[in-house]
């Protein structure tokens, strides 16, 4: 029963069974073992022993990656210094000095040599006794310095982990991840590839650990309150996500039940839609155009945010990329990626998404997104996205050339999150404008790069007509339109019962928005959850929405829906929808007419749930 | 004696740490009290003396250029570090 790897609990077996009942966002079920995953990734380290032959390896794999760390820092503190001036950017000076101690080297590679240890343990290891020091000293603002510390450690793990496939090997290939919330910069530092199933106490349809499961099409339950706590790394747990259930310490009769549940669901059935459908044998999707059953036609493309989910692009079929989440590029928290970094990444998305191009939406920073600056005390209402941009200028220039000079070599947009006023679009194209003239005069290449406003913020839907005047496209974010709409935080699961996206409210906005783009003939493209799920996207289709953009597992099927339904019946829909009072009228309606109407592609359980809300 | 308010925090140190870098010798600050001591040419181990203001300190040398080294290191720490006011 035990295996040796030093995770494990000795009382396998002995521990009761505990249950959990949560939201169930990313279908599929699983068994394997906890794997906790704390939300800071300075914790994602583990132990692995290695054998005599492989030591002298991982002293090179450590060397490599402190020659990273040194790179990526100097890149950093010279942009600092530009950005704030030498005078600021000393504490860049301290970090690259400790990246070259010699006593920070020596400790780690004996470490690694005598204890035979994987380089991230030896770091942590060393860091810790470093740190240990620290916390005995009694003068406040020095022992504050162990900051400074862990910060230099981390971004040697990180280097490490990014250094070649070796991190991957410190996931056990049955993890199941246990987090309260499994950020995306921490996502982007595991192989999540081998992860068999996700649980997060956090969270509902929309979180973080939602978006991120079902876009890697791995099994995950969330708004499981206090499980993190409870679990411990190596434990055993089945997780159900067709029901929603999580089964700690689960007894032989449960994984009995599992294992044969689990062989059930392995063949598809007509109801689930199996993800395979409309792949074809060589793994190429069909990306042939789609047609409404009365004419128009639908373009369905691909969200993307981790590499991850690169291959999903192509192999769902999908037309393009409507939102590439460009975030992921900085993962390495706090450290803004390189002009150059961020060019040979856009041209390998142009690459990815081919003829149909491909949307970067600027770094939507601040808000939940980072946890580099000091805690804002309303982030989501903070300095974020564009608001950011435009405050650090250097960062959004630094992006902006890469966009242009990638432009060069495919098919690109730029998309401007969470714009409030044109003031906005204005100043960022006036940032764009110059630097394609600075690109020019420096005889880099550039390509033409069409210009959108992401709609999510109520205010820019009040003044859509206005804004479609100033941009080439409206990118309708729907899960921050509802956020913000209904004022309703999306990462509270005790206020999940008011996310409401069906709320009229939220309809009612999304009409402005289509009749003031149709108005000034712009394209809009939907991206947001609303988009992915067939009852939601008929009703867009009603509104008048001709482009969605999903996560790609969900195109195949949703391929199947629009060609089924007809703009005419579906616009009637929305109509009647308009009307209605409240997002219970709405959801009864349309559970009601899409059942009627087009019975095979809305089995109940895709349509909305209704909610007994307790008030 | 560390004379600057903040003591030895790690823009000091890192000055120091430089300054005792550019010269050959072995350089060594040990706290008068003899309770730590630390080689100058590392970061982390001169933020491991702790040294907060008003904390005494020892610098030693040992190489062909120590007299010099001696000299520079302990003008940087008796100047404050450059962060003294007025």
């Amino acid at each position: 029963m035990m295996r040796g790897t030093g995770t494990h609990r000795s009382s396998d077996g002995v521990k009761p069974e505990e249950r959990w009942r949560g939201v169930a966002v990313s279908e599929g079920s699983a068994v394997g073992r906890v794997l906790r995953i704390h939300s800071d990734a300075r914790q994602q380290v583990y132990l692995a022993a290695l054998e005599e032959s492989e030591v002298e390896h991982e002293v090179d794999r450590f060397r490599a990656a402190m020659r990273l760390a040194r790179r990526q820092l100097r890149g950093l503190k010279r942009r600092a210094e530009l950005a704030l001036g030498a005078d600021h950017a000393y504490i860049f000076e301290a970090h690259l000095l400790m990246l070259q101690d010699r006593k920070l080297r020596d400790d780690v590679e004996g470490y690694v040599r005598r204890g035979r240890v994987n380089a991230e343990w030896a770091v942590k290891v060393v860091a810790d006794h470093i740190l240990a020091v620290y916390a005995e000293v009694k003068d406040v603002y020095l022992r504050e310095r162990s900051a400074d510390v862990e910060d230099v450690m981390q971004r040697i793990l990180v280097a490490l982990s990014g250094k070649d496939g070796h991190g991957a090997r410190l996931l056990p290939d049955d993890a199941v991840i246990v987090a309260e919330e499994l950020m995306p910069s921490v996502a982007a530092e595991l192989d999540l590839s081998r992860v068999r199933a996700i649980a997060s106490d956090a969270g509902g349809w929309t979180s973080h650990t939602a978006i991120i499961a079902r876009g890697l099409g791995i099994p995950a339950v969330v708004g499981l309150r206090d499980m993190y706590r409870r679990a411990r790394t190596g434990d055993e747990i089945a997780v159900d996500a067709f029901a929603g259930e999580v089964v700690l310490h689960p007894s032989p009769q449960t994984l009995e039940h599992y294992r044969a549940s689990l062989a059930r669901v392995a063949v598809p059935t007509n109801v689930s839609a199996s993800v395979e459908d409309g792949v074809t044998a060589d793994g190429e999707g069909r990306r042939e155009t789609l047609y409404l059953a009365d004419g128009d036609e639908v373009f369905l493309r691909a969200n993307v945010e981790l590499p991850a989910e690169y291959e999903g692009v192509r192999r769902y079929g999908a037309r393009g990329i409507g939102l590439y989440r460009s975030e992921f590029l900085l993962t390495h928290r706090g450290a803004m990626p390189a002009e150059n970094e961020q060019f040979t990444a856009y041209v390998k998305i142009a690459e990815l998404a081919g003829v149909d191009g491909a949307s970067v939406r600027m770094f939507d920073l601040g808000g939940d997104k980072t946890e580099t600056e000091d805690a804002e005390r309303n982030p989501a209402l903070g300095l974020r996205a564009i608001r950011f941009c435009l405050r650090r200028e250097n960062v959004m220039r630094a992006q902006v050339r890469a966009v242009l000079r990638a432009a060069a070599h495919g098919n690109l947009q730029l998309v401007l999150p969470m714009i409030s006023d044109i003031s906005e679009v204005r100043r960022a194209r006036r940032v764009i404008d110059e630097e394609r003239e600075q690109l020019t005069s420096e005889g880099h290449e550039t390509g033409e790069v069409k210009i959108g406003a992401m709609i999510e913020v109520p205010s820019a839907v009040l003044v859509a007509d206005k804004l479609a005047r100033e941009v080439d496209f409206f990118s309708l974010g729907t899960n921050d339109l509802v956020q913000f709409t209904l004022a309703v935080d999306r990462g509270n699961d005790e206020v999940a019962d008011w996310f409401r996206s069906l709320h009229p409210a939220v309809l009612r906005s999304i009409d402005m928005v289509m009749k003031a783009a149709r108005a000034a003939a712009i394209p809009v493209v939907v991206c947001g959850e609303m988009a992915a799920t067939p009852a939601y996207a008929c009703v867009l289709v009603g509104l008048g929405v001709r482009d969605l953009s999903m996560t790609a597992s969900a195109i195949p099927r949703m391929r199947r829906v629009i060609a089924g339904i007809d703009a005419e019946r579906a616009g009637e829909v929305a109509r009647e929808c308009l009307e209605c009072a409240t997002a219970d009228d709405v959801e009864e309606l349309v559970r009601a007419r899409l059942a009627m109407l087009w019975p095979h592609f809305f089995p109940p359980e895709t349509l909305p749930v209704p909610i007994e809300v307790e008030r | 004696m560390i004379i600057n308010p903040l003591g030895l925090h790690a823009r000091a140190a890192a000055q120091l740490v430089r300054t005792a870098g550019a010269y050959q010798s072995a350089v060594r600050i040990e706290r008068a009290d003899r309770s730590a001591s630390a080689d100058a040419k590392s970061i982390l181990s001169v933020l491991m003396l702790a040294a907060a203001r008003g904390t005494q300190l020892r610098v030693t040398a040992e190489g062909a250029d120590e007299a010099a080294a001696l000299s520079a290191v302990c003008a940087l720490i008796s100047s404050g570090f450059g962060e003294m006011t007025g």
